[in-house]
């Protein structure tokens, strides 16, 4: 009775486990709530780029032509309603890499490793590395395609209302110059990392959601730093006498101008006596910044240095794993 | 088919049990030359007992000749047990020897416990818990002699019968 | 393919830099095949010693090996059940089973998992989340078995069942030991329920491999003596010895023969475990085919025959 026999044969048929499907089924209410989201937005942002941008710039059209002599009649609620919709896509779009952020700490690593069903899935025959790569790979597929058409649709709102409609916010207002370009996509990548790492670091939902917030804060706010001197800027500069107008695109820098052609930072008076004394100094005004034409080679060196993050934030990621199991 | 009943609490070793129910059941004649016993999977799938404990038992049997093994079909019951006209023989003088005991003055126990102490002392009985002890054990790799611990074997039996199973 | 199934080495775990050790200078082997029992005291170390096979932690210091690697390589061919049975609570229990199905190619045995699960009269569209405790081992134990691991782990795998589920999941794994080999190593506080399943030891105490080794020889390497109070127990190693009245009992391992006028017993398995745990200075005790290690263990040592 030899009943004690060894192992299965069965172990020489080795296929690739199909973890892909069971991400997608395990987080299905997050990307049910990205699509809806994402129809939401994307249908908002085709009425802004159509009918409503052109109902506001007609009414622009009638607001400007006024006499206000006499009463004017022109669409208001067209004007608002543009206004106000494009104020609210750009935000939502805005919002996107910290939600992202913190979902990816909570629920793709936080509470799987919380709850133990992340060892539940190690010991079923999937590699910890691979666990996670899937992890990261399916959502950043759903944000690079989300975010990339979501930023287009964005983009062709904006350059509706551009010259047309009175308010339209510059190219270089902070909201939308992200939401016209794909700095959301790296965005939306870095917080995804960004995230996870936080849920591998603390392995518990709720302070992984926090920290990954924290995180994005960080990203977000180092990116505003940066984003100015990314890329070579435009000086312009002016006699003491001209008026130099600032706001001509991205500010990075003004101030005044010596005789031997230095640049000083605008001096702080209170007083006509005291100012006449500090810009006595001054031989000219300086401008630095970055004019429109400068759009492009921003988003994209901008985008660059986020991905390169993401990168970064997703090898620690699996370094850190790789330290928690064996 | 025979099925086994481990009782845990008897004090008899898992795998003496299953040797004992397998003679009960050849001697009552519900287990006959040819049949086949369980399988291990079997009997541990209805017991939750180790395997290796009724491969033991089952070695055992096979030792004894009332079983064997026959690579991939199972174990086989090979002779019965208990002659009939033996037992009805040594049962009469059985119950003329408790008449005896009876009249003498001995009462249900006494004749318990002195028929147990005979039969402890004229047969070897397998150890209730373990195989020889002393054997196999070693803490410094090499294998121990078993001689000096052999003299507390009887010993121990006697403390076993005496209702003190550990 | 090899003999041993898993082998530790001065094997140490702690948690954090400064943390305190689960486990310590652990050495033993577990041969292929058997059924060990992990017993101890909660928080002696036996989860930690379980998720370290389970390649789930590395080892702080020494070494694992796990069907003759590493516990990380070994991962495909061995199932782990965790003490707080973690699974989906979003899933119903067929999906859990696919989920095994797909994470297991090649491997994966429907017809076990879909037997292990049938037996709990378990409703498979049922999410998990709104399972039993019991329900929720079964499931667990289902995923695992699936498998078809050549080693399974398992944590504490019978507390949340009751005494039916649990006689009949036990006959379960049995009957998989039977009829795959498969080599068992399972966790408990309480001795009782491994002792008729269970044909190997591994007792841990306060993060130590205290005894190790097939049952049946471990027990006859101990005796339970009873003597006059005044006995020498001379070169045999003590375990654990009490003095009431004239009488003295004590649990020893004969290094010779034993004075004639004793009582002597072996012990059974609760008492040999409850003795160790009772006596933390009491030496170690690994059997020849149990032992690995430098040091830890050792079967005669002068010290606490006192």
């Amino acid at each position: 009775m030899t009943v004690l026999t060894g192992p299965v044969d069965a172990v020489a048929t080795v296929g690739r486990p199909r973890m892909t499907r069971w991400v997608v089924r395990l987080h299905r209410p997050a990307l049910l709530a990205w699509a809806g989201l994402f129809a939401v937005v994307a249908g908002l942002l085709i009425a802004l780029a159509g009918p409503w941008a052109d109902a506001a710039a007609e009414g622009w059209r009638h607001y400007d032509a006024c006499d206000f002599n006499r009463p004017c009649s022109y669409d208001q609620t067209a004007i608002l309603r543009y206004k106000s919709w494009y104020n609210y896509t750009t935000y939502a779009l805005n919002v996107l890499p910290f939600l992202v952020a913190a979902w990816a700490g909570a629920a793709l690593t936080g509470r799987e490793l919380e709850s133990g069903t992340a060892r539940l899935a190690w010991t079923q025959g999937t590699s910890p590395a691979r666990w996670l790569a899937v992890r990261l790979a399916v959502p950043a597929l759903a944000l690079t395609a989300g975010t990339s058409l979501l930023f287009w649709l964005h983009h062709r709102a904006w350059a509706a209302g551009r010259g047309r409609i009175d308010t339209a916010k510059t190219w270089y207002d902070t909201g939308t110059f992200h939401a016209n370009g794909p700095t959301t996509a790296a965005l939306a990548l870095a917080g995804l990392a960004a995230g996870a790492l936080a849920g591998l670091l603390l392995r518990r939902a709720l302070p992984a959601l926090v920290l990954g917030a924290v995180f994005m804060s960080g990203i977000w706010g180092t990116t505003q730093q940066l984003l100015p001197h990314l890329w070579p800027a435009v000086t312009r500069t002016a006699a003491k006498q001209q008026q130099l107008d600032l706001g001509a695109g991205l500010g990075v820098d003004h101030g005044m101008l010596t005789s031997t052609g230095g640049h000083l930072p605008l001096p702080a008076c209170d007083s006509e006596a005291a100012c006449d004394a500090a810009y006595a100094k001054a031989a000219g005004f300086y401008d630095t910044y970055h004019p429109y034409s400068h759009y492009w080679p921003l988003q994209l060196t901008t985008s660059a240095l986020l991905l390169a993050v993401t990168g970064l934030l997703a090898l620690a990621c699996f370094r850190v794993l790789r330290r928690q199991v064996s | 088919m025979v099925e086994y009943r481990i009782d845990r609490h008897s004090g008899v070793a898992t795998y003496v049990q299953i040797v004992q129910q397998t003679k009960q059941a050849l001697r009552m004649g519900l287990l006959r030359p040819g049949d086949r016993l369980p399988t291990a999977r079997e009997v541990v799938e209805a017991t939750a007992i180790n395997p290796n404990t009724v491969l033991k038992a089952y070695r055992e049997l096979e030792r004894e000749g009332l079983v064997e093994a026959r690579r991939g079909l199972g174990t086989f019951v090979r002779r019965s047990l208990g002659a009939a006209t033996a037992d009805a023989a040594l049962r009469a003088e059985l119950e003329t020897w408790t008449d005896r005991a009876r009249e003498a003055g001995l009462d249900r126990e006494d004749v318990a416990a002195l028929f147990t102490a005979v039969l402890d002392q004229r047969f070897a009985v397998p150890d209730a818990h373990a195989a020889e002890p002393g054997t196999r054990v070693t803490a410094d790799g090499t294998r121990r002699d078993t001689e000096h611990t052999q003299h507390t074997q009887h010993t121990q039996h006697t403390a076993n019968s005496q209702g003190d199973p550990s | 393919m090899t003999d041993t199934a898993l082998r530790a080495e001065a094997l140490g775990k702690r948690f954090g830099r400064r943390g305190r050790w689960a486990l310590r200078e652990c050495g033993f082997r577990l041969p292929a095949g058997r059924v060990c029992a992990v017993v101890g005291p909660n928080g002696a170390g036996k989860s930690t010693l379980l998720a370290l096979a389970a390649g789930l932690l590395p080892p702080t210091e020494g070494r694992l090996t796990v069907l003759g690697t590493s516990p990380a390589q070994a991962r495909p061919r061995v199932g782990f059940v965790a003490q707080d049975k973690p699974l989906h609570p979003q899933l119903t229990v067929a999906e859990t089973l696919r989920m095994g199905a797909d994470l297991n190619p090649g491997r994966w045995d429907a017809a076990v998992a879909e037997r292990v699960v049938a037996g709990g009269a378990l409703d498979p569209e049922a999410r998990v989340r709104t399972l039993s405790g019991g329900q929720r081992t079964r499931v667990a134990l289902a995923l695992a078995l699936g498998k078809r691991p050549e080693l399974l782990l398992l944590d504490e795998p019978m507390a949340d069942l009751d005494p039916l589920a649990r006689h009949e999941l036990m006959g379960t794994l049995m009957a998989d030991a039977a009829q795959h080999g498969t080599t068992i190593a399972m966790s408990s506080h309480v001795v009782a329920e491994l002792e008729d399943s269970c044909d190997h030891l591994l007792l841990v105490g306060d993060g130590r491999v205290r005894l190790a080794g097939d049952i049946d020889d471990l027990r006859s390497a101990h005796r339970r003596i009873t003597a006059e109070a005044d006995a020498d127990l001379g070169p045999h190693t003590v375990v654990e010895s009490r003095t009431t009245g004239r009488q003295l009992t004590a649990l020893i391992r004969p290094a010779g023969p034993l004075a004639g006028d004793w009582r002597t017993s072996v012990p059974s398995l609760e008492e040999l475990v409850l003795a160790h745990l009772r006596s933390p200075g009491a030496p170690g005790l690994a059997t020849a085919e149990a032992a690995e290690s430098t040091g830890t263990t050792e079967a005669v040592t002068e010290e606490s025959a006192a």
